[in-house]
């Protein structure tokens, strides 16, 4: 079964994308599936793959150093769950969320890598359900950008509003762990 | 012409306005009458049913608890319980062994005089007698004039006698290490009930004197004063003997020590203060000013939420002071420029201050004092409208008791909530508290609009 244009424009990215260039782009995905469980991403890695969350869950979750009572441990920390509603996950998710479920009809993740080559993956995901994806490859979509520049203003444009929340996200969380660090310190 | 003019839309105006004070004080008055009654009536209220519960309490019932508390508290009373116990017995059961021998020689020791049962003794007169002869021969007087005669009395005695060498071994051990380990213990123990809310001084100078007379003038503050200093008690005393109002009580130890702080009851102090210490300084001595930082380190330590205030000569330690968490810090040298720049740019400023602070006398001067419950949620015109004319006190400002910088409060919403989460649970896990402890902070002469909530106290010019 081949991916629709509906299930494409279902995701924000491509959400302004008209109709017709949308099946040209669902012609270039490839969709899989998979169990819960599997990882689908693995930060640090380097990738030039978009993958499109048609349906199931999947939750978002980063290394980090943690101070536990032996000292110092480097663990994963969940930091978001993503869910799609249009069509819901088929079954319940393996373990209970412990962090915040966002839900939208499908989602986009590793956009980054539809503007740079090699992007770095910014995270962990992990299927908690299971999931139906797409895989759509920096070279197929540049392909179709090369054939139809329009496409590109809108995609790289929400690809860029995300960037740029992103961004401002980080900034208030670097004041806060720089508060948090002179907090510490002065005490 | 003109001036004139002038002069009388002044005047004119002045009625004006003259005419409105006196309408606002009539409009402030009504206002705030009800309110007033209304502050008083809880306050009675409030004494009234302290009162009634204080005396559902039974007065056996006080004095049985009390001697139970005394028994448990003091070694001393316990084994003197004990040992009469002990006397008592031995009686009761030589009465009872021994009863032909001892009511018969009742009569020969006695006579004719008085007796319990008339002319023939009975058995309460055969077990007094029995008594005084265990006391007697239990105490090691030994008069020898009542004493046992057949074998059997004797054999008896011998093995009381014995046993009473014992119990005389113990209780003088017990008499004589009681009186030693309340001689090592400085045995000042204080009397736990009146202790809350206090005041302890830590440390000696003169100027700690001048500062119980003030607080000894503001009949709103504590009254209960506990000096720690290893200055002389003679001139210690002489330097407290003219203070009516304030129970103060003198601790001559070394105020650096945790066992001595908490002897003061510091976990129920309302104000710690630390002095420097001159105690057994030479003139050209200076007092030691670690022992200031050490001893609000172990305050802080032994309760966080103490409030101490730490007066200290020398600005290096400020920051030692603030990183042991002092709530206030009095650093006279602070102000010394500020009045001396004064008498220059703004003479008269430093001769208020002057008038404010050092001439502070009973009922004078800058004080704080409650706002009644019925004024908070209100504006400060009202407030200070209800100092003015209720009280004729001028209202300067607010001393506001504020929780201190929160962590919490300054990330809000911003950021990502795993960042948050996370700067939380490990600060918390390295016993860092998210939030700075609490302290007074002044506003003064806010805008008509400033609204007063439950944590202000008024700073009034009496």
């Amino acid at each position: 079964m081949s991916v629709s244009a509906s299930q494409i424009q279902k995701i924000n990215y491509f959400s302004k994308v008209p109709e017709k260039l949308c099946s040209e782009i669902a012609e270039a995905v490839i969709e899989e599936k998979c169990s819960p469980g599997t990882v689908l991403l693995k930060e640090g890695e380097a990738g030039d793959t978009m993958l499109l969350i048609f349906q199931g869950q999947v939750e978002v979750s980063k290394n980090m150093m943690v101070k536990a009572s032996s000292g110092f441990t480097m663990s994963t920390k969940s930091i978001i769950r993503l869910e799609t509603t249009d069509p819901a996950p088929s079954n319940d998710p393996i373990t209970q969320p412990t962090v915040s479920v966002v839900k939208a009809p499908a989602f986009g993740i590793g956009e980054f890598s539809l503007v740079l080559d090699d992007a770095k993956r910014t995270s962990h995901v992990t299927a908690m359900t299971d999931v139906k994806y797409g895989i759509l490859s920096l070279e197929h979509f540049s392909r179709i950008v090369d054939k139809n520049p329009s496409i590109g203003g809108t995609v790289y444009f929400e690809v860029a509003k995300s960037a740029v929340n992103n961004l401002a996200t980080a900034t208030q969380d670097i004041s806060n762990l720089t508060q948090a660090f002179f907090f510490a310190l002065t005490k | 012409m003109d001036t004139n003019k002038n002069i009388e839309a002044n005047s004119s105006s002045f009625d004006d306005i003259e005419e409105k004070i006196h309408a606002n004080q009539v409009l402030y008055d009504q206002l705030h009458q009800s309110l007033v009654d209304e502050s008083i009536a809880q306050v009675d209220e409030d004494e009234r049913s302290g009162r009634h519960s204080a005396s559902e309490i039974s007065d056996t019932e006080t004095i049985f608890s009390r001697l139970s508390n005394y028994y448990q508290a003091n070694e001393l009373f316990r084994y003197a319980i004990w040992g009469f116990g002990a006397v008592f017995l031995a009686t009761t059961i030589l009465t009872i062994i021994e009863y032909p021998l001892f009511s018969g020689s009742v009569k020969d020791d006695v006579g004719d005089g008085f007796m319990f049962g008339g002319s023939e003794p009975n058995w309460l007169d055969t077990f007094f007698h029995t008594f005084w002869w265990a006391v007697v021969t239990f105490t090691t007087v030994g008069y020898g004039d009542v004493s046992p005669e057949t074998h059997l009395g004797k054999f008896l005695t011998i093995i009381i006698m014995i046993l009473n060498l014992g119990i005389v071994t113990m209780l003088t051990g017990a008499v004589s290490s009681v009186l030693v380990a309340a001689r090592l213990k400085g045995d000042d123990k204080l009397d736990e009930t009146k202790f809350h809310g206090h005041l302890i001084i830590a440390g000696w100078n003169p100027a700690v004197q001048s500062a119980l007379r003030l607080v000894e003038a503001n009949e709103d503050s504590t009254s209960v004063v506990i000096l720690i200093n290893e200055t002389e008690e003679e001139i210690i005393k002489r330097a407290i003997s003219g203070f009516d109002r304030l129970d103060i009580t003198h601790l001559s130890e070394n105020f650096t020590q945790e066992g001595v702080l908490k002897k003061a009851y510091i976990e129920e102090c309302g104000t710690f203060m630390i002095v420097p210490d001159e105690s057994g300084l030479l003139p050209n001595e200076k007092p030691d000013e670690d022992k200031t930082v050490l001893t609000a380190l172990t305050a802080k330590s032994i309760l966080e939420d103490i409030q101490v205030v730490a007066y200290i000569l020398d600005e290096e330690y400020i920051s030692h002071l603030h990183r042991a968490n002092v709530n206030e810090i009095v650093f006279p040298d602070e102000h010394i420029p500020h009045m001396l720049a004064k008498h220059v740019t703004d003479p008269g400023v430093p001769q208020l201050f002057d008038e404010l602070i050092t001439q502070e006398k009973q009922d004078k001067g800058i004080q704080v004092v409650p706002i009644p419950k019925g004024l908070v949620g209100l504006t400060h015109n009202k407030v200070s409208a209800y100092y003015k004319f209720k009280h004729k006190w001028l209202l300067v400002g607010y001393a506001i008791k504020k929780a201190g910088f929160s962590l919490e409060d300054q990330m809000g919403e911003s950021g990502s909530p795993i960042i948050r989460d996370m700067i939380k649970e490990q600060l918390d896990g390295a016993g860092i508290k998210l939030s700075s402890d609490e302290h007074v902070i002044v506003e003064i002469n806010p805008d008509d609009e400033y609204v007063i909530d439950g944590k202000h106290k008024a700073l009034v010019l009496r």
